[in-house]
């Protein structure tokens, strides 16, 4: 009991930290209904950035988010002009080529830069907590987590606000719902575009800079968390705020559960069958309007 | 103009390894092989996402599918390749149909993750299912072949003549699904599959049943898939989890059918022609030397790559062809 128990706060501290990522992806894809191959490469040069402040400048992580998400917007406004407005012209398949290039592009320009080796940020904030554990009923939390978690959760309610309750986010929706509505409006369909695409790059950009202390970098280690993350957009429903934390933190149980029960190589496939049968029982996800 | 273009084609495909084969060198051999197989693959993509409009990221699946059936064929029932080839196919797109009908409740997005879940869960599978050999896979041995024809026929070449052999096997058959695609495109299957990508509730008012239609589709795929794995399989002689089901198997399919124009029966071919070529030379050229393992080729793939996509959206083939074509014939006042 004690053992599931565990598991399921395990998940749930893991679950934090895929919303993280996962976010980003909800504004460019489920809210703005693009798709972004690249997300899991913005995801890695956000690592990349917090492990190079660290080891030139002695940055701490947690303080390297503020020049990382600034460069990293503009280099998803940057995309955007430069790329997907063009793309945006034709078959919504073309995205994926599109994005897949520019994995290709991101991931070896990395390799070439620095190697494919794998590497560690050490003695950060978070870390030197390392040892500090929370014991409550016989279930261990473990404080660097818990505190990527309460940073994740206050991504999630500003996010949550800025998108839900203030004129901006909704100009954002309006964009999504009918891009020629909006005009009819006054507002501007590429200037709402390339600002979601400025802000989903910004927020995996955090999101990698959290990563650094509990994951090390290398070139490739975009992928296994963004598979996830598109089960996880899609699970909560799209361009649903909220259904994407919920989501997130049901695959983190679901896949720390999976492994008390069955060998670690099912733990991704258990997901994808959540996945099935909820999408079977509700074809709009979790939490989806549409 | 397109029957000479398209004699042409066919004359230069069989005719070109000819003089290599003659001087010795296999690479170019291998990489028309590796062409072909994608712009098959590609043809059986063009299916559910060109002509039926569905996000399928998990085609591979199938590619696996049908390299273990023929493997399994092979190795345990002593089963020919050619003879396990159309079986393998069949149970591909019976086993795509039994999936894919629940999953058709789901459109658009939804649809797209549900088939990258598919392959999410097939990967465990394979790598921890013994009788298949789980991580290691399954070998399949070559037997002596005394001649060309016994070659043939048995789908196995070794030696010098391998990389031949198996490039003319590749252009049988992807002449034979360019046929087949080229059949479906004009049939009546082919106006259904499109009326349901271009508007599914106006196709669902006429009578078309989108669900039964999206199956046949990416059965169809599967098919395809299933044959390209059989392919593949006797020409590494081997298949496991990581390279039957690995993701290039829908992603270089997918890119080459939209670089060359998606929804467009020659798409496929002129996709697969162009990037397979660029990919392999680069890294040949920029993926050796003193820069090896730096990643030179794929960055420049991904800038034309980039550079395609950012241009012509829409396509190669969406280019005014006839228009330019025509520009340099004399002109007739």
């Amino acid at each position: 009991m004690t053992e599931l128990a565990q598991a399921v706060v395990n998940g749930l501290q893991m679950g934090f930290l895929y919303a993280l990522v996962a976010v980003g992806l909800t504004i460019i894809w489920g809210l703005m209904e693009m798709i972004n191959f690249a997300h899991g490469e913005f995801l890695m040069l956000g690592m990349f950035g917090a492990w190079w402040l660290s080891a030139a400048f002695h940055l701490d992580p947690l303080v390297a988010i503020v020049p990382i998400a600034l460069m990293m917007y503009a280099f998803g406004v940057l995309v955007y002009r430069q790329l997907m407005r063009r793309v945006q012209g034709g078959d919504p398949f073309t995205q994926i080529f599109a994005t897949i290039g520019l994995l290709f592009l991101l991931q070896n320009a990395v390799v070439a830069g620095f190697t494919s080796d794998y590497r560690f940020v050490n003695d950060t904030l978070l870390q030197r907590l390392g040892g500090a554990k929370l014991q409550v009923l016989g279930v261990t939390f473990a404080v660097p987590l818990l505190l990527a978690a309460a940073l994740a959760l206050l991504l999630f309610l500003v996010l949550y606000l800025l998108i839900e309750r203030t004129e901006f986010g909704l100009a954002l929706q309006a964009t999504s719902e009918d891009r020629d509505a909006a005009r009819l409006v006054g507002i501007r369909p590429q200037r709402m575009f390339s600002v979601a695409w400025g802000l989903g790059a910004a927020l995996v950009a955090i999101a990698g800079a959290i990563l650094v202390n509990f994951f090390s970098v290398y070139p490739q280690v975009g992928l296994q968390f963004t598979v996830l993350a598109y089960a996880i957009v899609a699970l909560g429903g799209f361009g649903s705020i909220l259904g994407t934390l919920l989501a997130a933190l049901l695959v983190g149980v679901i896949q720390s559960v999976t492994v008390v029960y069955l060998p670690p190589a099912f733990k991704d496939a258990f997901v994808f069958a959540s996945y099935l049968v909820i999408g079977l029982l509700r074809p709009q996800g979790l939490f989806g309007r549409f | 103009m397109a029957r000479i273009a398209l004699i042409v084609g066919a004359l230069v495909a069989i005719v070109y390894p000819i003089p290599l084969q003659l001087q010795g060198t296999t690479y170019y051999q291998t990489v028309g092989f590796l062409v072909l197989l994608n712009a098959m693959l590609g043809l059986g993509w063009n299916v559910i996402g060109g002509w039926a409009g569905q996000f399928d990221f998990g085609p591979q699946v199938f590619f696996a599918v049908g390299a273990y059936t023929s493997a399994l064929l092979y190795v345990k029932l002593g089963v020919d390749a050619w003879l396990a080839l159309p079986l393998a196919a069949a149970v591909a797109a019976a086993i795509c149909a039994v999936l894919t009908y629940p999953l058709t409740r789901l459109r658009g997005h939804y649809f797209a993750i549900s088939t990258v879940a598919i392959w999410m869960i097939a990967q465990p599978i394979g790598a921890t299912w013994e009788y298949i050999g789980a991580a290691q896979g399954l070998f399949i041995p070559v037997k002596a072949r005394s001649s060309v024809v016994t070659s043939a026929l048995s789908l196995q070449f070794t030696g010098p003549t391998k990389a031949l052999g198996y490039y003319y096997a590749a252009l049988a058959l992807f002449a034979l699904t360019l046929a087949l695609m080229a059949w479906v495109e004009r049939s009546k299957l082919g106006f259904y599959f499109r009326a349901i990508r271009d508007d599914q509730e106006a196709a669902e008012g006429i009578g078309i049943d989108s669900r039964l239609y999206k199956v046949i589709a990416r059965s169809i795929t599967a098919a395809v898939f299933g044959a390209g794995g059989v392919l593949y399989a006797f020409w590494a002689l081997s298949v496991f989890p990581e390279q039957a089901l690995e993701l290039n198997w829908s992603t270089l399919p997918i890119m080459a059918t939209v670089v060359g124009g998606i929804g467009r029966l020659w798409g496929p071919v002129l996709g697969a022609v162009i990037l397979i070529p660029i990919a392999q030379i680069m890294s040949t050229t920029l993926g050796t030397g003193p820069l090896a393992g730096r990643g030179i080729d794929l960055i420049v793939y991904g800038l034309i790559i980039v550079v395609i996509a950012a241009f012509r959206p829409t396509g190669l083939l969406s280019l005014p062809w006839s228009r330019w074509l025509r520009l340099r014939r004399p002109a007739i006042a």
